[in-house]
């Protein structure tokens, strides 16, 4: 049981501070930053957005106009895909029809997997950007992105996600939570990138050289860690940027936010046997940091379990069992307590009520 | 600032639970994801 209680605990200490110190001294003392590149005009690489969509026909005109206007000094299309849209989402980009960058697919209801394929194989662009209908890029997203890959060894980059919590103008019950996890999640992904390569990108904007795709298998649930985790695998670096930037809104409360992380956590379980090599450090070469962060997190809950369940049984040992366990007992109090008032805000409106003043204040300045 | 570490605890704790309930809705297979 001591054996248990020392190995989860030295298992938790190690997925969240050990592992976070070593990335960060080990970024300090051998960063390599991508060598990046402002391409000349007219000399930029070719782009190919592809954007798969269902029932997206309210959010479609905005976010097409969106990836139509920023600022960009080489060819690019837009390909948005119909994943079995039955609200006419075809109607939503109709009024872009004559321009001659935007292309429409329509491919039976499948799934996101097998839409991004669909537009991919009729891409023509050297670089793919993948984009989701609901966020918007800021204006110097994609060439932020592409100069990245005047590296040859960049073989896929991912921009920044910035959720409207992390500023504090969210109405959502569960933002300083979400807020507190994204920004730690993204020194992670930044330092990892520093380092040699993030561990997957993040699927509201991200690019990869076209020449690195394969077709994704139907029900991948995570396209963005799988593609370019197989870049990785091949030899290739993934790199964050952080000046190609999509914005998004929380989750509106904990239940939406869990089923976001249940999905997410699936899918990392289920890259595992899409991709077992990701688990052979001969093969990958970030296994150290994906070990770490990602199996580290898959394991972590379990480990949580031991510990609290070899606490109870070994507090008659000695005092520092006995600590460990009001130690737990306290801090899931304190997370029962935050349920409590994630419960309360999302009952009652209050979060929104007092939350919104700032938002309007911090617009003002 | 209780008030905001208690929220964080809590993200962690759902984060961690999300952990254990993926793997199971992996084995239910994909329509719990929709």
């Amino acid at each position: 049981m001591e054996l248990l209680f020392w190995t989860s605990a030295a298992l938790i200490a190690y997925v969240y501070v050990g592992y976070p110190l070593l990335l960060a001294a080990w970024a300090r003392m051998a960063p390599r930053p991508p060598k990046k590149y402002q391409f000349p005009a007219g000399h930029w690489p070719s782009l190919s957005i592809i954007l798969a969509a269902r029932n997206e026909r309210s959010r479609l005109p905005v976010r097409v106009a969106n990836l139509l206007t920023l600022p960009y000094d080489g060819p690019r299309e837009l390909i948005v895909v119909s994943d079995g849209s039955t609200d006419g989402t075809a109607e939503a980009v109709a009024p872009f029809a004559s321009r001659n960058e935007i292309r429409f697919v329509e491919v039976p209801a499948g799934g996101k997997p097998l839409a991004l394929n669909a537009g991919v194989a009729i891409a023509t662009g050297n670089i793919l950007v993948f984009a989701d209908a609901r966020q918007r890029f800021t204006g110097g997203a994609l060439s932020a992105l592409v100069s990245n890959f005047a590296d040859p060894e960049v073989g896929a980059v991912t921009g920044e996600l910035i959720l409207d919590c992390e500023s504090g103008s969210s109405a959502s019950s569960i933002g300083d939570g979400v807020g507190a996890y994204w920004k730690y999640e993204k020194w992670l992904r930044r330092n990892e990138s520093l380092v040699r390569s993030t561990l997957g990108a993040t699927g509201a904007i991200y690019a990869l050289r076209r020449s690195l795709w394969r077709p994704l298998p139907a029900g991948t649930l995570l396209d963005d860690v799988l593609a370019p985790m197989r870049a990785v695998l091949g030899g290739w670096r993934v790199v964050f940027e952080d000046q190609a930037v999509a914005m998004d809104r929380t989750a509106p409360d904990a239940a939406a936010e869990a089923r976001r992380k249940r999905r997410t956590l699936a899918g990392n379980y289920q890259i595992l046997a899409q991709e077992p090599r990701l688990l052979l450090p001969i093969v990958n070469p970030v296994w150290l940091q994906y070990m770490s962060h990602k199996v580290g997190r898959l394991i972590v809950p379990w480990a949580l379990v031991a510990l609290l369940v070899s606490s109870v049984a070994l507090t008659r040992e000695g005092w520092l069992y006995s600590l460990a366990l009001t130690a737990q007992a306290g801090f899931y109090a304190l997370a029962a307590f935050g349920a409590w008032l994630e419960a309360r805000d999302r009952q009652t409106g209050r979060r929104f009520a007092t939350k919104l003043p700032v938002a309007i204040g911090k617009e003002a300045r | 600032m209780v008030y905001r570490v208690a929220r964080v605890a809590f993200t962690f704790v759902m984060m961690n639970l999300a952990a254990v309930t993926g793997l199971f809705s992996l084995r239910r297979g994909p329509e719990v994801w929709k």
